[in-house]
């Protein structure tokens, strides 16, 4: 009989069914979906600590040394920074210049800046030894890379990413330092980069630390430094401005430079005008001075979205097709900082920047 | 609460503002209620949808934002997106300490992400009618499940019980901060779409898609959470396991949940008929999380 037939082969195929399904559920107890892509956001943020400031040390002519416990601390590499919410709620970045594996404690160097806008000044004059400080980070924009040799040029302050990088540089590696600053009393740390000359300095090796204090040696030398730098070498070079852009210039040939600016977001400070392109709408706009991105895009493109205007919550993220952006939120991933940015606080520092919108 | 302060609140109009908290996870335990899996996973899930669920909000509302035509609204539904993206990303920090603490979520994740991104996504529509019907039926499931969302917060401002069993602070703290900026915004989802679309069939027939799917998604993320826990022997979730914890007051009570439904679909339904704006905006001046970002902010 063709309908019992039916029957029987339709009630087996249920039966089949059911047992296949049974075992998938059994193996996870979610049903199968398809396949994903990953999800469009979801970044993870820098945890917020809370340390307590143990140390609080003069260890130099302006130079304050602060140690800040805590436990389970975030290990960190060589050259890596971290963000001091101040109790104003001024947030700088100071160096790490203690021992990475150190998980209990964090240590950081500040130099004064008498004419700064005052973030140094209360590190210097309000905080004191007991205090508890919400730190973010530890984050690193100075990382150490693989070379088969390395320069370090390290002026005033700029020695603490460079400090703990020599530290960590394997037994028997070819480096050289050119540490410089205003006066002897002024550099923080001397003793210890002097020490670390002396325990690897082999027979016949050239000097490896070379230190210079304006008052008494004038300018660095950094013509001799480089010379006969071998291909491939790594500069890496933390200080003032001025240092940075002659070390820039005298680079020699197949020498590749890594630069830390004291606390990017100091030196970009000063708001100035620049040309916003939005090269999908084809408009272009002027930023002033003072105002934001986001502003002026408003006036342009009425229904952007947006809405903390304060760089943390995300929704105005927009991509960047050309121009050097000046990141000043919190929020972004480097990565994400590579092809984007928050244009509600963050601005140019190139003259012209062009978003896809 | 006095009901004094509580009716001039009610009556102003709270401009909303995306608070920058962070929460640190490491002291919370993996049963953040003691000594009850269940309702420590029924909660949790919660982590799973809301990354994904919110960060779909914020999606559909950057689209919505041209066809508002009232700039009250908009400032609103501004303020709304800001709260919503760090709803999203405060649950999500949650996700890797349950990772560390041997629970996983990842399969079940990446599945609600298809969920929110693929099935509810964009889709490659004729712009035009199509593209604009299924925008409108996305702002109208939104509304639908804010309605469940302000369902939620005011239970978990009010649910002293959970205080009783020692539930970990920072959890609470964490639910009550999203719970009562639920509150706050509750009227938003639902005056947008009455604002661009308002059609009762399209809210009855959104409401039953987001109340299943919430159903369905809930309790595989209950079954999920318990069956991979690795300190569990019997993962077994009922029915009953839920009824019971209602009338305890650890969850919701299932009657309450019931009579939620016809309140929304009653012609006259307005959220604001719901909760209290004065106790959220109470927990919100007390909460830590709010108050850390408030100081961090000034």
């Amino acid at each position: 009989m063709p309908r019992l037939r039916t029957v029987a082969l339709v009630a087996g195929a249920a039966l089949l069914t059911r047992r296949a399904l049974r075992r998938r559920v059994r193996v996870s107890p979610l049903w199968p979906l398809p396949a994903l892509d990953p999800p469009v956001s979801g970044r993870p943020r820098s945890r917020a600590l809370r340390l307590l400031l143990t140390s609080h040390e003069t260890v130099a002519d302006g130079v304050v040394r602060l140690r800040l416990e805590g436990g389970g601390l975030p290990r960190w590499e060589p050259g890596a920074h971290l963000d001091l919410v101040l109790p104003s709620g001024l947030v700088r970045q100071y160096s790490l210049c203690g021992d990475p594996q150190d998980t209990s404690s964090y240590t950081v160097a500040a130099r004064l800046v008498e004419d700064g806008r005052g973030g140094s000044r209360e590190v210097h004059e309000q905080l004191t030894e007991g205090m508890e400080l919400e730190v973010r980070g530890p984050r690193n924009r100075f990382p150490l890379a693989e070379a088969p040799a390395y320069v370090f040029v390290a002026g005033g302050i700029g020695i603490t990413p460079i400090l703990p990088m020599l530290r960590a540089l394997p037994e028997g590696t070819e480096w050289r330092l050119l540490y410089g600053g205003r006066t002897r009393a002024s550099m923080p740390f001397l003793e210890e980069v002097q020490g670390l000359a002396g325990t690897a300095a082999g027979p016949g090796a050239r000097e490896r630390v070379t230190v210079i204090a304006e008052d008494e040696d004038g300018r660095p030398d950094l013509a001799t430094l480089f010379a006969d730098t071998a291909e491939g070498t790594a500069v890496y070079c933390c200080g003032p401005e001025g240092l940075m852009a002659a070390v820039e210039e005298k680079l020699p040939a197949g020498a590749t430079l890594h630069l830390e600016r004291f606390a990017p977001r100091t030196t970009a400070g000063g708001d100035t005008e620049f040309e916003l392109e939005l090269r999908r709408s084809g408009r272009t706009l002027t930023v002033p001075a003072g105002s934001t991105v986001l502003a002026a895009v408003r006036g342009a493109l009425p229904d952007t979205a947006y809405s903390c205007e304060q760089g943390f919550c995300g929704t105005c993220q927009q991509r960047v097709l050309e121009g050097e952006v000046d990141h000043r939120d919190e929020l972004l991933t480097d990565a994400e900082r590579g092809d984007s940015m928050l244009i509600c606080v963050s601005r140019a520092r190139s003259d012209r920047l062009v978003l896809d919108m | 609460m006095s009901n004094t302060p509580a009716r001039s609140v009610e009556s102003e109009r709270i401009a909303l503002k995306a608070r920058n908290v962070s929460f640190s996870w490491e002291d919370t335990p993996l049963h953040w209620v003691p000594g009850d899996p269940f309702t420590t996973h029924t909660i949790n899930v919660l982590h799973l949808l809301l990354p994904a669920g919110e960060r779909w909000f914020v999606h559909v509302y950057k689209q919505v934002l041209p066809l508002i035509r009232d700039d009250r609204l908009r400032e609103d539904v501004l303020g709304f997106i800001g709260q919503e993206a760090m709803h999203s990303r405060a649950h999500d920090e949650v996700l890797p300490h349950l990772r560390e603490q041997g629970l996983d979520p990842t399969p079940y994740t990446a599945q609600v992400d298809w969920f929110f991104e693929k099935l509810l996504g964009d889709r490659t529509l004729p712009p035009g009618r199509a593209r604009r019907w299924w925008l409108m039926e996305r702002v109208a499931l939104i509304a639908a499940i804010e309605h469940y969302t302000a369902f939620l917060g005011d239970w978990v401002l009010n649910a002293a019980e959970l205080d009783r069993r020692g539930a970990d602070p920072t959890m609470l703290d964490l639910l009550r901060w999203h719970g009562a900026e639920e509150v706050e915004h509750r009227s938003v989802a639902f005056d947008l779409f009455l604002h661009v679309d308002g059609g009762y069939r399209r809210r009855a027939r959104t409401w039953a898609t987001a109340f299943s799917a919430l159903v369905f998604l809930w309790q595989r993320g209950i079954r999920f959470f318990l069956e991979n826990d690795p300190t569990l022997t019997d993962p077994k979730a009922s029915l009953k396991d839920f009824y019971v914890r209602g009338r305890q007051g650890t969850l919701p009570a299932t009657g309450d949940m019931l009579r939620s439904v016809p309140r929304y679909l009653s012609r006259s339904y307005h959220p604001s008929q719901e909760g209290s704006t004065a106790q959220a905006v109470a927990y919100l001046a007390s909460s830590p999380a709010a108050l850390a970002a408030q100081k961090a902010g000034a």
